[in-house]
């Protein structure tokens, strides 16, 4: 049996380490976070421009269709009005209705064969948000909180994770699970910017910083002769909080040039793809975009040819204005959702539910740009190649960015690895 | 995870005859030789190690603690005074006595249920009245457990009895849910784990054991009337590791099986039963199906047997023991079995006794923990590294859950003067379901802590940026602590009464000096000033944590 006393829970030395000097430095350690604003600092920005590594996932809430976007069957009764088109890479081709995402194939990676099983809401958002069926009593973390720990700074200024979904269907925080809620979504749901991160107008900067200072002092009095990590995690969330408001011009667009502004689009979710690029600029490693209504039951080619645009145009100028700004290598883009849409065609003109031969996309970091993973059957029914689970694509988006797919938590002594049993990268579709 | 449930079974029938022996000298069990035994093993596992615990808190320090435990709150300025200045020798028991008796203790207790049950921070109305009528009578747990399998469909729709069908209402949709939950929080057991991890010693039943257990719930659903009902039958089919087809048999955890009589019924029969059960789904006014053989009913009566009514009790008894010291005498608290041994044997073997010789009682199973002197040592440790915390050696560093620090910030900045000391019981009731009432939206914007927990920086952006805390909690009105401070002269005396209200205590030199500089370099502003202060103090982890 592992020695309890060894592994008391998931914080490893190193953290614990950081926690109890982040404590005992007290007002000292909060006094330095005043010279923080990455933006404003070049020699930093660049600097975590090289050593960071950042996951931008647009999640297609509801459910995309593979035969409107990545897995076009032309010629088959299940293939619907949209014909495929061939894109900047020879013997790709993807829907018609992703024009400008074909011109730069170069930096994405498809994979057409995913077969997930769970076809209901629910679950299927559960599985495909952490890579696992859920076990009652064991509160997974979703790939976000995964990614803020595994890629973000341990004194970070910026939030580790930031989830945007403003529509109201099928709306979901996310959740760090046993990870604890260092790393939990800052979850903006109502707004552009997140809850509580502007400072009242009834009391000014200096008296702000002041009593948070007074606070300083007071939780220094108290944290002497208690090492006690519960005491400094209260700390340290007291100490970000400069720094997260100081993050709150990051929502802010306005002063973006119309120039780039245009590259994603005037949608709504153009301007959050442009705030998740301004966000991994700044260090968050980790941004989720939601776009709903893709559950397209009735309608589907419809709804398709809308949301495709969208998803086209602002998704490209996100990959060009990271290209430009030398991000992308750094930065993976992911377009994923719950499941897929069944091939066969309802009486409402509509697609179903469907979880057995689904397709995703990878951009950017750690890519092999162009590649085409696994294959469904002419009518697209069922995975003829390459199957790949949930827990498989996790795999390969932690290799992607150079999370290490051995590694594992400890929940008391029992271990639970970042990727279910039996899982492991694609590594077709890695650079 | 390795389940060895029969290896479990002989440590619980082992434990037993530990137990016996403890009691051998004292001829009455239930007598208050817990708590005296809870030290005598504690303190000789630490001798034996050579380690020495740390002192006894102060009487400022148990006074707050006690309180946080029993009342869910920080005790009010005029209760910490009237202690401090008790010279009783034997005040801390009736601290202990007055606060077990006090209306806040049914509110905490309830509280606490309704955290270990339902895992979230959302107050059900309904199921806190039913948690509150039990805990104010200190129903035994055994009884709360049947209520909760089992409940009663033929009370009044105002019988809050009936709201103890909550525990799997809320589950109702997963037969996984209903099963794992109930093992994990009555039997300490999460038996999903026996589905995924091979152990060479229980190959051959682990899935019988869990697709056994899932069988009692297999029959459950809600009716269109809100009511828990069975259906007349439903099995649980599963495939072996070998990958058989194979029908389960109800099962408890310690192997022990319940016979479904076999009863022959005609076509007829089963359809009538059929088109009952549908109607019942669909119509809110439909008869309530009431098949004769009722699982869930089975479950009770094998988990209650005396063979194996110790996973009940071991199980409450480790969760009462974590709520005091944070940290089970098992731990996790969810993983009792053989592989993860008690770390104090003795004691989770006597307090089970103790708690079933009690009639599974939970007070006076509490009264005994909270009067060792392990409850009531330091929290500070003045050596370079402090003691793992299972040792017992200090005090623990608790953070507050939601509603505790929700109705301890309300306490802390209104004004003194809405708590005196001689408040009639039953006006202090009142007062007390108007603080849980007012708590609630704030508690619910707090994260409920779990073992790994950790405070957020939402939380640290809502009292830094939220309106909700300036406006109502650093009010300036009269029946505040902004107000009371406003009507008093001198910076050093605003000081003292803040550090008193929030704290319990007097500041010290460095925080009055502190303090006044900050009221005394804001003279131009002294409302803004005192909230400043006023929010400092709150916002510091003295207030956050239970020490």
């Amino acid at each position: 049996m592992p020695n309890r006393h060894a592994t008391s829970g998931l914080i490893t030395p190193s953290r614990r380490q950081f926690l109890g000097s982040a404590a005992a430095l007290g007002t000292a350690f909060a006094a330095d976070m005043s010279t923080l604003d990455v933006l404003q600092n070049p020699t930093f920005a660049s600097e975590l421009k090289k050593q960071q590594k950042h996951v931008i996932l647009l999640w297609l809430a509801g459910g995309a269709s593979q035969l409107e976007t990545w897995d076009p069957k032309p010629g088959q009764p299940t293939g619907g009005p949209f014909r495929p088109i061939s894109t900047s890479v020879p013997g790709v081709e993807v829907s018609e209705l992703l024009p400008k995402l074909a011109e730069r194939m170069k930096h994405t990676a498809i994979i057409r064969s995913l077969n997930t099983k769970v076809g209901d809401h629910g679950g299927g958002a559960k599985l495909m948000e952490t890579g696992r069926r859920p076990e009652p009593g064991t509160d997974f973390p979703d790939l976000g909180a995964i990614c803020a720990r595994e890629l973000g700074r341990r004194d970070s200024q910026v939030p580790d994770y930031v989830s945007m979904y403003t529509s109201t269907e099928g709306r979901r925080k996310g959740t760090s699970g046993f990870l604890g809620s260092r790393y939990a979504p800052m979850f903006l749901s109502d707004q552009m910017t997140p809850k509580n991160i502007a400072r009242l107008e009834s009391i000014s900067v200096s008296d702000h910083q002041a009593r948070s200072d007074l606070r300083s002092l007071l939780a220094k009095g108290f944290a002497e002769h208690r090492q006690n990590d519960l005491v400094a995690s209260h700390n340290t969330a007291y100490q970000r909080v400069k720094g997260l408001m100081a993050s709150e011009t990051l929502f802010d667009i306005s002063g973006e040039p119309d120039s780039i502004r245009a590259m994603y689009g005037p949608t709504q979710f153009g301007e959050q793809c442009l705030v998740a690029r301004r966000l991994v600029e700044a260090g968050v490693p980790f941004v989720k975009v939601a776009r709903a209504w893709w559950d397209s039951h009735g309608q589907n080619f419809e709804t398709h040819r809308e949301l495709c645009a969208d998803l086209d145009q602002s998704m490209s100028g996100l990959l060009d204005d990271l290209e430009q700004r030398g991000l992308l290598e750094n930065t993976l883009v992911i377009t994923l959702g719950e499941f897929g849409r069944t091939p066969r065609i309802n009486p409402s003109l509509g697609r179903d539910h469907f979880a057995s031969a689904w397709s995703c996309s990878l951009s950017g970091c750690g890519v092999r740009g162009g590649s085409v993973y696994g294959k469904t059957d002419p009518k697209g029914n069922t995975v003829v190649d390459g199957e790949a689970k949930a827990g498989d694509l996790f795999a390969t988006i932690f290799e992607a960015v150079g999370i290490s797919t051995h590694h594992e938590y400890y929940l008391g002594s029992r271990p639970v690895p970042i990727v279910d049993f039996g899982c492991e990268a694609i590594s077709e579709v890695l650079a | 995870m390795m389940f060895a449930f029969r290896s479990a079974l002989a440590a619980a029938v082992f434990s037993l005859c530990v137990c016996e022996n403890l009691f051998a000298e004292n001829n009455d069990p239930a007598s208050a030789a817990l708590s005296k035994l809870i030290d005598q093993k504690i303190d000789a596992a630490n001798q034996d190690s050579n380690l020495t615990p740390a002192p006894l808190a102060t009487d400022a320090v148990i006074i707050r603690r006690t309180t946080l435990d029993l009342a869910g709150r920080i005790p009010t300025v005029a209760e910490v005074r009237a202690y401090l200045e008790d010279p009783a020798p034997d005040k801390r028991r009736e601290l202990v006595e007055r606060l077990l008796n006090s209306p806040d203790f049914a509110f905490h207790q309830a509280n606490w249920f309704d955290e270990t049950l339902m895992s979230e921070n959302r107050a059900d109305d309904k199921w806190l009245q039913y948690l509150r009528s039990a805990a104010a009578e200190d129903r035994p747990w055994d009884q709360m457990f049947r209520e909760m399998m089992v409940p009663p469909t033929d009370v009044a729709e105002d019988d809050v009895s009936q709201h103890a069908k909550t525990f799997l209402k809320k589950r109702v949709r997963e037969p996984d849910d209903m099963a794992n939950d109930t093992s994990r929080l009555f039997f300490g057991v999460s038996i999903n784990c026996a589905q995924c991890h091979d152990h060479p010693l229980v190959e051959d039943w682990k899935q019988d054991h869990y697709f056994g257990f899932k069988s009692f719930f297999a029959r459950t659903f809600l009716t269109k009337s809100d009511k828990l009902a069975e259906k007349f039958e439903a099995e649980v089919k599963f495939k072996t590791t070998a990958g058989e087809d194979k029908q389960a048999k109800m099962m408890f955890l310690t192997g022990d099986t319940v016979d479904e009589p076999k009863v022959e019924k005609t076509k007829e029969v089963r359809e009538a039963e059929k088109k009952l059960i549908q109607q019942a789904t669909k119509e809110k006014d439909a008869e309530l199906p009431r098949p004769d053989f009722r699982p869930r009913e089975q479950l009770v009566q094998v988990a209650l047997k005396p063979d194996n009514q110790h996973f009940l009790a071991k199980s409450i008894v480790n969760r009462v023991w974590s709520r005091f010291f944070g940290h089970g005498l098992v731990h996790p608290l969810d993983q009792m079995h053989s592989e993860n041994p008690a770390n104090h044997p003795e004691i989770l073997a006597a307090a089970t006794q103790y708690l079933i010789d009690n009639g599974y009682h939970l007070k006076p199973l509490i009264r005994e923990i909270v009067l060792s002197d392990a409850y009531a040592r330091s929290s500070q440790w003045r050596d370079e590294k402090p003691p793992y915390v299972d040792r017992f050696a200090m005090g623990q560093t608790r953070v507050l859950s939601p509603r505790q620090y929700a109705i301890s910030l309300i306490i802390a900045t209104s004004a003194a003067s809405r708590f005196p000391l001689d408040m009639p019981a039953e006006e202090w009731a009142k007062q007390r379901l108007n603080l849980e009432k007012q708590s609630y939206s704030l508690a619910n914007e707090l994260e409920l802590p779990t073992e790994h927990f950790q405070v957020s920086v939402d939380e640290a952006l809502l009292f830094n940026n939220s309106s909700r805390i300036q406006n109502d909690l650093l009010r300036t009105s009269n029946d505040r602590l902004v107000g009371q401070m406003r009507s008093q002269d001198s910076p050093i005396e605003q000081v003292t009464t803040a550090f008193w209200n929030v704290y319990g205590r007097e500041p010290n030199p460095d925080e009055l000096a502190a303090c006044r500089e900050y009221l005394e370099s804001r003279s131009d502003r002294t409302d803004a000033a005192i909230q400043q202060l006023v929010w400092a103090l709150i916002t510091s982890p003295e207030l956050r944590f239970n020490y």
